[in-house]
């Protein structure tokens, strides 16, 4: 599927069922997701992870509902079931897409401008080294007898004129290998949507509405 | 074809409180078409600053052009739309790791072809071509990221020869390549300048090798107030002062069985994302001995260094005086081993010098021995007058000046260098290397040190580390 549509698919049922209590709609949406995940063969870390890390947060909403105030075991079931919903559509379509993908898509399909694109996939492809950076920014302390915890202004202060620094050389590259903003660009891989994109998502988008609907009435 | 016309140039970073010091001052330079010239000067002499102009990223990121302008086929630099300017000039710049947008080697090369409006069809045939020119089609789909230094040069000359640029502007690109991938780019460049009349300008404050190629020698002067082409005789003169210095038959001792080890490794090894760098059966670093540590581009010294200094994992066993070094808790490893970083940036933790070298002072295990002499060591570093400038805004050289001393200023029993002397100018470098000795000597430090850079090292050094085919050994001889 198209990734910007694929996105804004994902956002609007995450929007849709904010503002409904249906929790078997969430049960059934989280195991659409959860299917869609499952096909793209995420390793078993992955997968065991995104099981147990929204249980933290969901529990915690469930029992404070159930606790404190009085909306009833319907509601503390709503949120528990919401989260997972969330999350499992949220990945389904994030494990599905290559960041690339994504970039290009938004860029020629949703039209964003490619300054935009380009920074984003510029900071995505800085991730890694920001971890790596912090670890150096605390051993360079270390190495000079000053110690820099979590806490430090300092470590802040490096790893923000870092990134800064990163910035402005993202920049001046782009710039330096022809890229000017709002200038017209070639696509070397060109990124369509076709009509089965569009039936995709509408199709969804109706399908839940009789979800919705239809339990509703009952 | 383009002629580089630098006319009545001035040149400022403003500082915060206003003013407007100029890095250059009334330059002028015609830099000739079709021709391959050499700007050469001492480090932070704003070699960088005119390189940056000419190709039209300052003033757009920085500094502002108080006077003249630079002129390229008779249009001014700053009137030419940024989208043509790639096909005109292009740039390769200092620092290797600041020169990428994407994650690939293809798709940084698919962008830049993108940006230039290349028609999809031609695309693969001009990235190829590129690819195949510099010699690194088994590169094509390695993450930028794990690449060595070295081969993100080449990347980046890939990328300049697929655009297809006019002027190819090249500023101290071989700081971190070692001699055989210098040697490759070279030639790359003088055919790419012979069979394609492209205009070539690199800016080095090193000499070596350059005579059979180029064509025009620039020198700019320490305070960047002074452009000139040197005549040809001038220049053989200067650069026969540079020559390769015969390191071949340089001697150096092999190890003897009574020395002392305090770096010691059994079974060692070392990967890169799948790659092996490294995999030893046993080796040692000898106390109180300076070691100098070679290899080719990508082989893993960098990596080495940054396992010993608990930045990269290892497997096997690597002990510091009998410890496992994964083990030793970070403060006390630290004080123990310290690691001058390749980038000096990194090393850096506070704002203006004369902090910097607080800190150090401050915390310095050898703090007596430095009081007495750090004036002395500023003053041969040309850095005394530069005590309240923001580090971040030094040039390239003086920030690795400041970086070595600062290090060597903790006093650290072991003290390890990753390419301490890019962007050294030679009297820089001859300095740097005296006080390296000096305090090794005076502070019984142990010393590793990689380095492309082998001149004048014979003075310095006491034994030789080669790794190749991913095996450490020691060697006798320099080069």
């Amino acid at each position: 599927m198209n990734p910007s549509l694929k996105f804004l698919l994902a956002v609007l049922i995450a929007l849709e069922i904010s503002f409904t209590n249906t929790w078997m709609v969430n049960v059934g949406l989280a195991l659409i997701g959860l299917i869609i995940i499952l096909s793209s063969r995420p390793n078993l870390k992955r997968l065991a992870l995104l099981f147990f890390v929204p249980l933290i947060p969901a529990f915690a909403l469930a029992f404070a509902i159930l606790l404190q105030s009085n909306a009833g075991i319907h509601f503390a079931l709503v949120l528990f079931t919401r989260i997972y919903a969330y999350v499992f559509v949220g990945s389904a379509a994030t494990l599905t897409t290559s960041v690339s993908d994504l970039v290009m898509s938004l860029e020629q399909n949703a039209h964003i401008p490619s300054k935009f694109a380009y920074g984003f996939l510029g900071a995505f492809n800085l991730l890694p080294k920001i971890v790596s950076e912090v670890n150096i920014i605390r051993a360079a302390g270390n190495m000079r007898g000053q110690a820099l915890h979590i806490w430090s202004p300092q470590l802040y202060f490096k790893a923000i004129l870092a990134s800064l620094d990163w910035s402005e050389n993202l920049a001046e590259a782009m710039t330096s290998h022809g890229f000017s903003e709002g200038a017209p660009r070639t696509y070397f891989k060109q990124i369509r949507i076709r009509w089965w994109d569009w039936l995709i998502m509408l199709g969804s988008l109706g399908l839940l509405q009789v979800a919705l609907f239809g339990l509703h009435l009952q | 074809m383009a002629t580089i016309l630098v006319n009545h140039l001035s040149f400022s970073y403003p500082t915060e409180d206003g003013k407007k010091p100029l890095t250059l001052v009334d330059l002028s330079a015609n830099f000739p078409s079709g021709d391959f010239s050499l700007l050469t000067g001492p480090s932070g002499s704003g070699k960088s600053t005119l390189m940056k102009i000419i190709s039209g990223l300052y003033p757009k990121f920085g500094g502002i052009v108080t006077a003249g302008e630079v002129r390229l086929n008779d249009t001014k630099i700053q009137d030419i739309p940024e989208r043509d300017r790639g096909q005109l000039v292009a740039m390769m710049f200092q620092n290797p790791n600041q020169q990428f947008a994407m994650d690939t080697v293809e798709r940084e090369l698919i962008f830049a072809l993108e940006n230039q409006c290349v028609p999809p069809a031609e695309m693969m045939a001009r990235v190829d071509r590129a690819l195949e020119y510099v010699e690194i089609s088994q590169l094509r789909h390695r993450q930028l990221n794990s690449l060595s230094g070295g081969e993100k040069q080449k990347v980046a000359l890939a990328v300049i020869i697929a655009m297809q640029a006019d002027t190819i502007l090249l500023d101290e690109p071989f700081a971190s390549v070692d001699p055989v991938a210098r040697q490759l780019l070279l030639s790359k460049l003088s055919r790419l300048q012979r069979e394609e009349h492209k205009t070539i300008l690199i800016s080095d404050h090193d000499l070596e090798d350059y005579d059979q190629y180029i064509d025009h020698l620039f020198v700019l002067n320490r305070t960047g107030d002074s452009l000139v082409l040197l005549d040809q005789e001038a220049a053989n003169q200067k650069m026969a002062s540079f020559n390769r210095q015969d390191t071949s038959k340089q001697h150096l001792n092999l190890p003897l069985a009574t020395d002392q080890s305090t770096i010691q490794g059994n079974q060692l090894s070392l990967t890169a994302g799948t790659s092996t760098l490294l995999k030893q059966p046993d080796i040692s670093f000898f106390k109180h001995y300076i070691t100098l540590l070679t290899g080719a581009n990508g082989t893993g010294k960098s990596t080495l260094l940054m396992a010993i200094a608990k930045l990269h994992q290892y497997d096997g066993s690597l002990l510091l005086q009998q410890k496992e070094i994964a083990k030793i808790r970070n403060k006390q490893l630290f004080s123990q081993v310290a690691l001058v970083f390749q980038d000096a940036d990194q090393q850096f933790l506070n704002v203006t010098v004369a902090e910097e070298l607080a800190l150090s002072l401050k915390n310095s295990q050898a703090q007596n021995y430095f009081k007495d002499r750090l004036a002395d060591f500023l003053k041969q570093l040309h850095l005394d007058q530069l005590q309240d400038h923001v580090v971040y805004t030094l040039s390239g050289g003086q920030k690795k000046k400041l970086q070595i001393l600062e290090m060597l200023m903790m006093a650290t029993p072991v003290l390890l260098f990753d390419e301490p002397f890019t962007g050294l100018d030679f009297n820089s470098l001859q300095t740097i290397m005296a006080i390296m000795k000096q305090v090794a000597h005076d502070c019984h430090q142990t010393m590793i040190i990689v380095s492309h850079q082998l001149f004048g090292l014979d003075a310095l050094i006491d034994y030789h580390v080669t790794l190749e085919n991913k095996q450490l050994q020691y060697v006798e001889g320099l080069a």
